[in-house]
């Protein structure tokens, strides 16, 4: 597992990207500041501390990219997505305009802080959001591939910058954005992560070829646009298919397979993810992803329940 | 503390922009929508603008060097309209099939589809943030091009227009200009609203001007400095809702009101 945070590696992309475009202009909510300091000594007059006020700072992102700038918009993923929701669909998506959101916290990775501080319902609410892409890179060259790859594009992109990472290396020529990842090969069950839960997936593998099951394990760093080719031909072949993700049960990245499946026969579908409730317990990350079933142990008995094997 | 305000503001008793005013009444009727009121209280400001102020181009409404006019009350939009057309922006096709089927005129101004509108606006409180960003792009460019914003006294209740009027402050955004149409809607519900005294406190060159008043308008503009790095201006406008015609002015049932024949009749009147 690679040693620098993801959200390092965001401060890092931002200075090298930075000092090669005069119009990479960055802006954060009052976090990440000290990490961010490179980038705002290499590019003066392009980084900005702008404060706690999220919607604002959402609608100016949209006033750079309004004449010709591309604005990087960084904090809190509740207070960014959640409170400042309207910002996005009205000032960038009906104006139609580019920009990169970097969120940290979402799901529970702020499981200390309580519910005000959690946010697991980000990918349904952005996928109402015409062309909005919707990433989840959960190793430093995932998000520094993905973002040199999108930030310029026509719409808005938005980074999901996890806390916590799922250990497998990849080179920058295996990440593109809106392709899957096959990960390892089975023909029983195909096991579908995103995010750091990669490594449950991994690990519940493991735990199913003790059973006599062949897992099949894709990893999705790229919610929006989704790549349903390589999901229905796995699903094509194992009729059985489980999607784990540190997302709520509505809205998340299982209903967008679910749709893409919709066409196959016979197939069994369950969900690995967080109840569509406040998570209202305290402890750590790890002990929310025990607490609801995002586990090696809660994927295999998954199998087990829902699918009789 | 501040008292609460209840006389309506008077305006002056000269009655400008009466064929503007005409127009948007007969667009609202041939439209069958539009808010009369909110558009008769900003014409007059927005013609200010366009006559005397923006440094536009018709020809070329992208033009790099142009000046930005930002509706942040999109609901005014009829008073925007009338100038665009005017002005060269829009055509007369465009004006006969407001809120039509196949038009590009609607009851909120839309920057994708209209020519010289700069922000698709309508639900309040954001065209102002929007522009913070426009002001502050231009000077991470290093260009010149000035701002103006205008927002609704109403508006002024949305919390983004002083987180707005906040950062506009600190990052010294000299070229950024707002403009309050202050008709005291928002003081129907809020009457505590001394709009000069809040503006001044979060730092900003407030003027208090008649917004119905080409004189006043006039000392106002002439008085914002526009500096590439300095203190920006509000200029709060004392206006009428519905100015112009005695019984659209207030707030009551006009706001969003289509005269019937016999008060289309009485209006243009008023206005002949």
């Amino acid at each position: 597992m690679s040693k620098k945070q993801v959200r390092q590696q965001f401060a890092d992309t931002m200075l090298a990207v930075g000092q090669e475009d005069p119009d990479l202009v960055v802006m954060v909510g009052d976090i990440s500041h000290g990490i961010l300091q490179p980038f705002a000594k290499a590019c003066p007059g392009r980084y900005y501390n702008v404060g706690i006020l999220e919607p604002t700072i959402m609608s100016m992102g949209a006033g750079l990219a309004r004449v010709g700038l591309f604005p990087v918009i960084h904090t809190i993923a509740p207070f960014l997505i959640e409170r400042a929701f309207e910002q996005i669909k009205l000032d960038f998506c009906y104006h139609g305009l580019h920009g990169n959101i970097v969120t940290v916290g979402s799901a529970f990775d702020y499981a200390y802080l309580g519910c005000t501080h959690h946010c697991y319902g980000d990918f349904a609410l952005l996928k109402t959001l015409q062309g909005v892409q919707i990433t989840y890179p959960s190793t430093p060259v995932e998000f520094d591939t993905l973002f040199r790859s999108a930030y310029r594009n026509d719409t808005v992109t938005v980074y999901r910058v996890p806390g916590s990472q799922h250990g497998v290396t990849f080179g920058a020529g295996d990440i593109r954005l809106g392709k899957g990842i096959k990960v390892a090969d089975g023909r029983d069950i195909t096991l579908i992560a995103t995010g750091p839960q990669l490594r449950t997936g991994l690990d519940a593998r493991s735990l199913l070829a003790s059973r006599g099951l062949e897992a099949e394990v894709l990893y999705i760093h790229t919610i929006r646009p989704l790549d349903e080719e390589l999901i229905l031909a796995s699903v094509s072949k194992t009729k059985h298919v489980v999607v784990i993700e540190e997302h709520m049960r509505s809205g998340g990245l299982g209903d967008d397979v679910l749709r893409a499946i919709r066409k196959l026969p016979k197939v069994k579908y369950a969900s690995a993810s967080i109840p569509d409730t406040f998570i209202r317990a305290y402890g750590s990350y790890e002990d929310h992803c025990e607490m609801v079933g995002l586990s090696p142990s809660g994927v295999a008995a998954l199998v087990e329940s829902e699918f009789g094997r | 503390m501040s008292q609460p305000v209840k006389a309506m503001h008077a305006g002056t008793s000269k009655i400008l922009n009466k064929d503007l005013r005409r127009q948007i009444v007969d667009m609202v009727v041939a439209g069958n929508n539009g808010h009369i009121p909110s558009a008769f209280s900003i014409v007059d400001i927005v013609s200010y603008l366009y006559r005397h102020v923006l440094k536009v181009d018709p020809r070329n409404p992208e033009w790099e060097e142009r000046d930005y006019f930002i509706l942040s009350k999109g609901h005014g939009c009829l008073g925007l309209y009338v100038n665009l057309h005017r002005h060269g922006f829009i055509t007369d096709e465009n004006v006969t099939q407001f809120c039509r089927k196949g038009g590009i005129l609607g009851e909120h101004p839309d920057f994708k589809k209209v020519p010289g509108a700069e922000a698709s606006t309508g639900s309040l409180g954001h065209g102002f943030s929007y522009a913070v960003g426009i002001a502050l792009g231009h000077r991470i460019k290093g260009r010149e091009n000035r701002i103006f914003v205008l927002v609704g006294d109403g508006e002024c209740h949305e919390g983004t227009v002083w987180e707005a009027a906040h950062v506009a402050r600190n990052y010294e955004l000299g070229k950024l200009c707002v403009v309050i149409d202050w008709n005291q809607s928002g003081m129907q519900l809020l009457p505590h609203d001394d709009l000069p005294g809040k503006w001044k406190a979060f730092g900003w060159n407030a003027m208090v001007i008649d917004g119905h008043n080409d004189d006043e308008l006039r000392r106002a503009f002439d008085n914002v400095r526009f500096e590439s790095r300095g203190v920006p201006t509000v200029i709060v406008a004392k206006t009428v809702k519905g100015k112009g015609v005695p019984m659209l002015e207030g707030h009551g049932m006009w706001h969003h009101r289509i005269p019937n024949a016999e008060e289309y009749a009485k209006i243009m009147e008023t206005l002949a």
